[in-house]
C-alpha cells in the first residue's frame, strides 16, 4: 500500500501541475513551479548505509541556509529539539511537496519545542528558487534550509544517507535538546513519510 | 502613404496592448483545464458511481450532511441536491493557498437563503492519512467536512486528475449522481466561482437588491 500511495504522490501533484500550467497557459501565464519538477520515475527505494542508530549522540555542522545565516546543531543544544529533514534534491517529485505540508505544521513543531531543519545537496541558488515557488507570492518557509552541497554531501555522508548518485536519501532524524538521536527514518525514497510518524517521534521525546 | 502610416501606427498599439490584454485575462479566475471562464466545464453529463465515505465523528459535520449514527454513508444519501466535493492535499501548496477562497464559497453558500441546504461542500485528501486531514482543517479551519482518500480510490473514482479539483455533483431523487461541473486548479474569486456553479446547477441567480 505504501508503496503504491508514494507512487501515485508523484503523479498527483507532478502531473496535475503540468496539466493546470498547460491550462494557464491560454492566458499567457510565464512556465510555473510544477512544469519545473523533474521526472525521475521510480528509484531504488534506499541506496546508503546509515552510520548512526537511535542513542548515538548527533554528529555537529555547520552549513549555510538560503536565508544567510549558517547553522549548527550546536546552537539548539539545551533550546530546542531539532528535526533533520534531509530530501534527495530540489525539483524532484514528492520531496516538492513534503516540506510544503510542513511548511503547514509548525504548530506540531512548536508543540514539541522543535525546530525543523530542511537539508538537501542542492547549492543555495538553487535552493532559493525552489523554495520560493513552494509557498506561492510573498510567502516563506517558517524553518531554515541548508545546503548540503560543498564539499558535496558532507553532512549527508556523515549521517549515512548519501546517495550513490549524489543525492540524497528522504531521511527525518528527531534529535533530542541533548544532542541524541532519538528517531530515525530513512524513508522508500519513493514515498513521502506520513506526518503522524513524526508527530508520534515527537511525542515520544517527552518519555 | 498617410494611411498606411495609420495602420502601422495601429499596429504598433495593438502589439503594445497585447500583453495587457493577456494580463487582464490571466487575472483571478480559476486555472481550468480546457478554457476558461468564458468555456466553462463542459456540458455533457457525467455518471458518477456512488461511493462510501465514512460518517463524521463531529456533530456540526453530521448535521450539515444529514446523517446519522457510525460506520459509512453514501454519497447520495447527503441531505441536498448538489454537492461541491473539493479533492485536496494536505501538501499541495496550490490547496493550501485556495483553502481560504474554499472557505469563502462555503460562508457565501451559507449566508444565502436561496442556496443553504442546496448545496453542500465536502472536501476529499488525496493520498492523505486521516491524521494529515486533520492538519488541514486545523490550519485553515475548513468549516466544511473533510474526508481522507489515502489510496486515492475516490480521486481515481471521480476521474480527477490532480489537486485542487473541484467537482459538482447533482443527486438525482432516484439516487443517481450526476457531474454538472469541473474545476480543476486553484481560484481567486469565489463569488465567480459560486456564480458558475450557480449557473451550470441550474438554480435561479438571486434577483440584485
Amino acid at each position: 500500500m505504501k508503496g503504491r500511495r508514494g507512487a501515485l504522490i508523484n503523479i498527483l501533484c507532478l502531473g496535475f501541475m503540468v496539466a493546470v500550467m498547460g491550462a494557464a497557459s491560454v492566458y499567457g501565464q510565464a512556465a510555473g513551479f510544477s512544469d519545473n519538477i523533474y521526472p525521475v520515475g521510480k528509484l531504488k527505494p534506499r541506496d546508503s548505509v546509515l552510520r548512526l542508530k537511535v542513542g548515538d549522540k548527533a554528529p555537529d555542522f555547520t552549513l549555510p541556509s538560503v536565508e544567510g545565516a549558517a547553522v549548527t546543531i550546536g546552537q539548539y543544544a539545551g533550546k530546542k529539539n531539532v528535526v533533520l529533514s534531509f530530501v534527495p534534491a530540489a525539483w524532484t517529485p514528492v520531496c516538492s511537496d513534503q516540506w510544503p505540508g510542513y511548511n503547514i505544521a509548525r504548530n506540531l513543531f512548536d508543540k514539541h519545542e522543535a525546530i525543523l531543519l530542511g537539508i538537501t545537496v542542492d547549492n543555495i541558488p538553487t535552493l532559493f528558487a525552489w523554495t520560493k515557488q513552494m509557498t506561492g507570492r510573498g510567502g516563506k518557509l517558517w524553518f531554515p534550509v541548508l545546503s548540503d552541497f560543498y564539499p558535496h554531501g558532507k553532512v549527508a555522508e556523515q549521517y549515512g544517507v548519501l546517495r550513490s548518485d549524489g543525492t540524497s536519501e528522504r531521511a527525518l532524524f528527531v534529535i533530542d535538546k541533548q544532542g541524541i538521536v532519538r528517531y530515525i527514518d530513512v524513508h522508500d525514497i519513493n514515498e513521502r513519510p506520513p506526518l503522524e510518524a513524526l508527530a508520534k517521534a515527537l511525542e515520544d521525546l517527552k518519555k | 502613404m498617410e494611411s498606411n502610416k495609420r495602420r502601422l501606427g495601429a499596429i504598433l498599439l495593438f502589439l503594445v496592448f497585447l500583453p495587457l490584454i493577456g494580463c487582464a485575462a490571466r487575472g483571478p479566475e480559476i486555472s481550468r483545464v480546457g478554457g476558461g471562464p468564458e468555456a466553462p466545464a463542459p456540458s455533457s453529463v457525467k455518471s458518477i458511481p456512488s461511493f462510501d465515505l465514512p460518517i463524521p465523528q463531529g456533530e456540526r459535520d453530521k448535521v450539515y450532511l444529514g446523517v446519522e449514527g457510525t460506520g459509512n454513508f453514501q454519497l447520495g444519501q447527503v441531505k441536498a441536491p448538489f454537492v461541491i466535493i473539493e479533492v485536496f492535499s494536505f501538501y499541495c501548496p496550490y490547496c493550501q493557498q485556495v483553502a481560504p477562497k474554499v472557505n469563502e464559497l462555503y460562508q457565501k453558500i451559507e449566508e444565502r437563503p436561496d442556496l443553504k441546504g442546496k448545496i453542500k461542500l465536502i472536501g476529499i485528501g488525496s493520498t492523505n492519512s486521516p491524521f494529515e486531514v486533520n492538519s488541514f482543517r486545523e490550519k485553515y479551519q475548513v468549516p466544511f467536512p473533510l474526508f481522507p482518500d489515502q489510496n486515492k480510490d475516490i480521486f481515481n473514482l471521480l476521474g480527477a486528475r490532480g489537486t485542487p479539483t473541484f467537482i459538482g455533483i447533482r443527486l438525482s431523487e432516484k439516487g443517481t449522481l450526476e457531474q454538472f461541473y469541473l474545476g480543476e486548479g486553484a481560484f481567486q474569486d469565489s463569488q465567480q466561482v459560486l456564480a458558475e456553479i450557480i449557473k451550470l446547477a441550474g438554480l435561479k441567480e438571486a434577483t440584485k437588491k
